[in-house]
């Protein structure tokens, strides 16, 4: 990754952090406030394959954790296992296909969400399993599903071209991944 | 056919990843390295500070436009009826109301009587909480005018919480509901029984345990905080009052429900009284 890459990164993290603690937690749909923090692994997984969707995880995730009131570095660790997995899942299908940042946000929000909920009651706090969890998972799915495109194509612009990276050779070949 | 080889370096990246979060998190859960991942916090909420006001001025027509629009039916039908019976005068009227109830919560965190002789500094509610598996809310006061952390937070009824972020000029508190907090408690005739109060989530009753079974007790008491040697707060401050009990036949503690003095989801001004434990 070059400076400039890196750059665009920061910039790309710098605006989804400012629109969450602003837009965002203004925006309640019964109660609930959408997380597009959840997105950038996600999206980052699909465009720059396992290893950068973890990496942006960890990053986001961290970033996310200095203004949660939850244990510190739990959704970096969310993060760094949702954005492998979205990288991973998604390897061998047309990452340029309109369908799969909507799905994959869809899915990959809602495994986070529960994720975060159950590994936060093992770590001392059993109220994270007894708030409105579905109405949780519903509402960052959806709105998550709603906002993938903007995220990926503004993830698209800060990440270099997809990577072939933990790609079986025998799909990288193909010509699949462009 | 030659079987798939797979790059090792992204399940290298992740096993690296997955162990720093691992060790952030059991370093976190000690006291040493808290302090600083809680200072590193103060900075970043500091530093965000300026950048949060600055955009919120900007793109909170915007924030109500998108929350109308989630509400649309709702706001669509609601709209049609006010346009039938609203006029300018009732708008002017609505408005004065909203004041007056601002002013209101504000005079009677001037006359906190329970407080006593401790001092108070008034704030505004700034943010209904950044996490959704937590109840907190974000107070406009900070460090700059002597928050501490474990501070408590009272609103016009009682007790609202305790300050968890002291940040510059920002604070956040964790209130009574949040399943986190707990309460030590008296109530019942002087010298008074005790108990501690739990947080059950957002907008959920209150918790009661150490309650002994068949204690006397009606709906309505007000359990108040104990200020027991050692305590998080300072004594006498009302905190919830009793909504259903329940005589444990078979258990040796009886099971109460109360409800919080101070309306927690309607907070807009509340006060922080500048006592720490001893």
């Amino acid at each position: 990754m070059t400076a400039r890459d890196a750059t665009r990164v920061g910039l790309v993290v710098i605006v989804f952090v400012a629109v969450q603690q602003t837009l965002m937690l203004d925006l309640r749909v019964g109660a609930i406030h959408p997380d597009i923090m959840i997105l950038l692994p996600i999206v980052a997984g699909i465009v720059g394959g396992p290893g950068r969707g973890a990496s942006m995880g960890f990053t986001a995730g961290l970033i996310s954790d200095l203004f949660l009131p939850t244990p510190f570095g739990l959704s970096a660790l969310i993060g760094t296992v949702i954005g492998f997995g979205a990288g991973a899942a998604t390897l061998a299908l047309d990452r340029t296909a309109q369908w799969l940042p909507p799905v994959a946000a869809l899915a990959g929000s809602a495994a986070y969400e529960l994720a975060y909920a159950s590994l936060g009651s093992v770590l001392g706090q059993p109220q994270m399993l007894h708030v409105q969890l579905l109405r949780i998972v519903l509402v960052v799915s959806i709105t998550n599903a709603v906002l993938a495109i903007p995220a990926m194509r503004l993830v698209n612009w800060s990440l270099p071209a997809a990577s072939t990276e933990g790609v079986p050779t025998s799909v990288a070949s193909s010509g699949v991944l462009r | 056919m030659a079987s798939p080889r797979r790059s090792r370096r992204p399940r290298t990246t992740l096993l690296i990843l997955v162990l720093a979060a691992v060790t952030i998190i059991s370093l976190d859960a000690r006291g040493g390295f808290h302090r600083i991942t809680s200072g590193v916090k103060t900075v970043a909420s500091d530093a965000f500070a300026p950048v949060r006001s600055g955009i919120d001025g900007i793109i909170e027509p915007i924030g109500s436009f998108l929350a109308g629009s989630v509400h649309y039916g709702a706001v669509r039908q609601q709209n049609q009826k006010l346009q039938q019976e609203i006029n300018q005068l009732r708008q002017a009227q609505a408005s004065q109301h909203d004041i007056d109830q601002a002013m209101k919560q504000l005079s009677a965190l001037l006359n906190l009587t329970f407080v006593g002789n401790l001092q108070t500094v008034p704030a505004e509610v700034t943010n209904y909480g950044t996490s959704d598996f937590a109840a907190t809310i974000d107070i406009s006061v900070g460090r700059n005018n002597g928050v501490q952390l474990g501070m408590p937070v009272v609103g016009a009824g009682g007790l609202v919480g305790q300050v968890v972020q002291a940040n510059h000029s920002t604070a956040t508190v964790r209130l009574i509901t949040d399943g986190q907090s707990s309460v030590g408690v008296r109530f019942g005739p002087a010298p008074g029984s005790l108990g501690l109060l739990t947080g059950q989530g957002s907008g959920k009753p209150l918790d009661a345990d150490f309650v002994q079974s068949n204690t006397a007790l009606t709906n309505g008491e007000v359990f108040t905080t104990s200020g027991l040697q050692g305590a998080l707060f300072p004594p006498g401050l009302p905190v919830a009052r009793v909504v259903s009990h329940r005589n444990g036949t078979a258990s040796s503690q009886e099971t109460v429900a109360l409800q919080p003095l101070s309306d927690l989801a309607h907070l807009r001004y509340v006060s922080v009284v500048l006592w720490g434990p001893s």
